[in-house]
């Protein structure tokens, strides 16, 4: 199996901020990223999640910091550079290429992606197809997206990231939109393929319950800061945490009962 | 249309085969009315590669158009071949849609057609005013061709079949390729695409370039053809507009659609002209209007629909 490599850093994030106007979204944000984990991103809504996802991945420009992965500052590249870099996402709205059919968007996906591999279309063609299996959605591969489920959207968003073969890999709230089967299902296949694919996964998720069983390791955000990092556990007991979510008044009474 | 491929080119080439003996058949005048739906299905296709594949509107196409009959007329009034002057059109064209073609296909929807239109208004401006190198709004004449008119006219429908052929044959291939993949994800959804690793600048620029390539060579043809051109009827937005309605009621984003556009609007407007003399215009108008309202897919996408509709019917009686 796949180690997870002590101080083996693949991304790191240095007091990045993006402001929209006088708006601090993302505000001096700094963590890394270690090879192999799942990092969860956590926080309530309006906490800046989608916001380091789209500063790092390049949709939206920085205001100020650096981003660097594996030795290389990517900070000003385009959306289109980091991916062929070994760096994608998920979006939070799936964004379906509509018009084509499911095993079409895979085949992008394939075709495209991480730079430096076989990217014809007969591989790129069998990359995409070992990829609908491994997802389970053989049965619709030759439906157009437009007909498919919210679940099986989610499903062929992930197939076609997975066709990217990224390194690091944001999942923007996977499982909005699911329910408790559904999320379960989604879960259990996330962490088969982290193994199977060796991927750094950075798993942005507003929900805490969803996020505590898959991630190593967690950072949490409020208002645009980082206000905690640890393992789920630590994480869960910070007070911090606790009032963010929950509010001052519910904090200081679960302290006040440990 | 059939999903067998052998079917498929067989008939493509007897329908090849047919039209190169046609002119055998029909009168000079029928010649001359093919050879014109032979060159808006080549601007079509032009128009069909950025707009029904891509999803950018190309409003100002013409000047493409325009520029390659232009160079033309002005490379053979300067004593060169049509077939050395035909690269340097081409060429022309092409520079135009890349040095056009970088700023403005950042521009998306309406802004980008609008602004094409801008470029087409301002490049017909120029060929209008620079009077030493073309002739001015008076137009300009090319060398005639030193054999009988049925030859001629002959001469130019074969070119231009083969020039519609090569054109859709070559968009068949883009379309295919990597590339075609790439082009089609823009129009599905360009920030998606861009996320994927697709160089989006580079993928709009290149397929503009193709589109100016088939269209100023339509036009360097027209040019020789007609052996006079002036610049309001070269450089025109109608071309542009007669293409796009061509396009939409063939099937945009069908390879067969421009083609099978032409013919229909182009038969229909002969019919039309030669009954309603004084109304044709308002008649082929309401006539557009009551196709797009009725078959809004085109025809080609209205016959896919059917296709498949019928299949799925098929497979139900399968299964009962």
């Amino acid at each position: 199996m796949y180690k997870v490599g002590e101080n083996n850093i693949i991304l790191t994030i240095k007091s990045l901020s993006k402001y929209f106007g006088a708006l601090k979204a993302v505000d001096e944000v700094s963590f890394e990223v270690k090879r192999g984990e799942i990092l969860g991103l956590i926080g309530p809504n309006g906490a800046g999640k989608t916001t380091i996802a789209n500063v790092v991945t390049g949709t939206y420009p920085k205001t100020s910091g650096t981003v660097i992965f594996e030795d290389m500052d990517i900070s000003n590249l385009k959306p289109y550079q980091i991916a062929r870099k070994g760096l994608t996402r998920t979006f939070q709205v799936v964004k379906p290429l509509i018009g084509m059919t499911v095993g079409e968007n895979v085949l992008v996906g394939s075709l495209y992606g991480r730079d430096k591999r076989n990217t014809d279309m007969k591989n790129a063609s069998k990359r995409a197809r070992e990829i609908i299996k491994l997802v389970g959605l053989e049965s619709k591969k030759d439906s157009l997206v437009s007909d498919i489920t919210l679940p099986d959207l989610k499903k062929m968003e992930f197939a076609r990231v997975l066709a990217m073969e990224p390194e690091v890999l944001f999942l923007d709230e996977v499982m909005a939109g699911l329910n408790s089967t559904e999320v379960e299902e989604a879960s259990i296949l996330v962490k088969r393929v982290r193994r199977e694919k060796e991927l750094t996964i950075i798993y942005i998720e507003h929900i805490m319950k969803a996020v505590m069983g898959i991630s190593d390791r967690i950072v949490v955000l409020h208002h645009g800061r980082k206000i905690v990092e640890g393992t789920p556990q630590e994480v869960v007991n910070n007070s911090a945490v606790i009032e963010a979510y929950l509010g001052k008044r519910y904090a200081k009474e679960v302290n006040n009962e440990g | 249309m059939f999903n067998n491929k052998k079917v498929n080119i067989f008939l493509l080439i007897i329908g090849i085969i047919i039209f190169i003996f046609l002119p055998r058949f029909v009168s000079g005048y029928w010649v001359r009315v093919i050879t014109t739906i032979f060159m808006y299905a080549v601007i079509s296709q032009g128009i069909n590669l950025m707009s029904g594949y891509m999803g950018y509107l190309p409003f100002g196409n013409a000047m493409f158009f325009g520029v390659g009959a232009y160079v033309t007329a002005i490379g053979m009034s300067k004593g060169l071949s049509f077939l050395a002057v035909l690269p340097l059109a081409a060429l022309t064209a092409i520079l135009f849609s890349i040095l056009f073609g970088l700023p403005v296909l950042r521009l998306r929807g309406h802004y980008f057609a609008i602004a094409t239109i801008g470029m087409s208004g301002a490049l017909l401006a120029v060929v209008q005013n620079a009077t030493e190198i073309t002739g001015g709004a008076m137009g300009t004449t090319l060398p005639i061709i030193d054999k009988s008119p049925e030859v001629t006219y002959n001469y130019f429908y074969l070119a231009m079949l083969a020039l519609m052929v090569i054109t859709t044959l070559t968009i068949y291939l883009v379309i295919k390729s990597k590339f075609g993949f790439g082009i089609r994800s823009i129009k599905a959804n360009e920030e998606a695409a861009n996320s994927m690793g697709i160089n989006t600048t580079y993928h709009k620029v290149t397929a503009w370039a193709i589109s100016a390539l088939f269209t100023s060579i339509a036009g360097a043809l027209y040019a020789y053809w007609m052996s006079f051109i002036g610049p309001d009827e070269v450089f025109d937005i109608m071309i542009a507009v007669n293409t796009i309605v061509i396009m939409l009621i063939g099937g945009a984003g069908s390879i067969l659609g421009p083609i099978i556009g032409a013919f229909v609007i182009s038969l229909l407007s002969e019919v039309v002209w030669s009954t309603f003399l004084e109304y044709h215009l308002a008649v082929l108008g309401i006539t557009i209007i009551i196709i797009v309202f009725f078959v809004p897919k085109g025809i080609t996408g209205t016959i896919a629909d059917f296709i498949k509709k019928r299949e799925l019917r098929l497979r139900k009686k399968v299964s009962v």
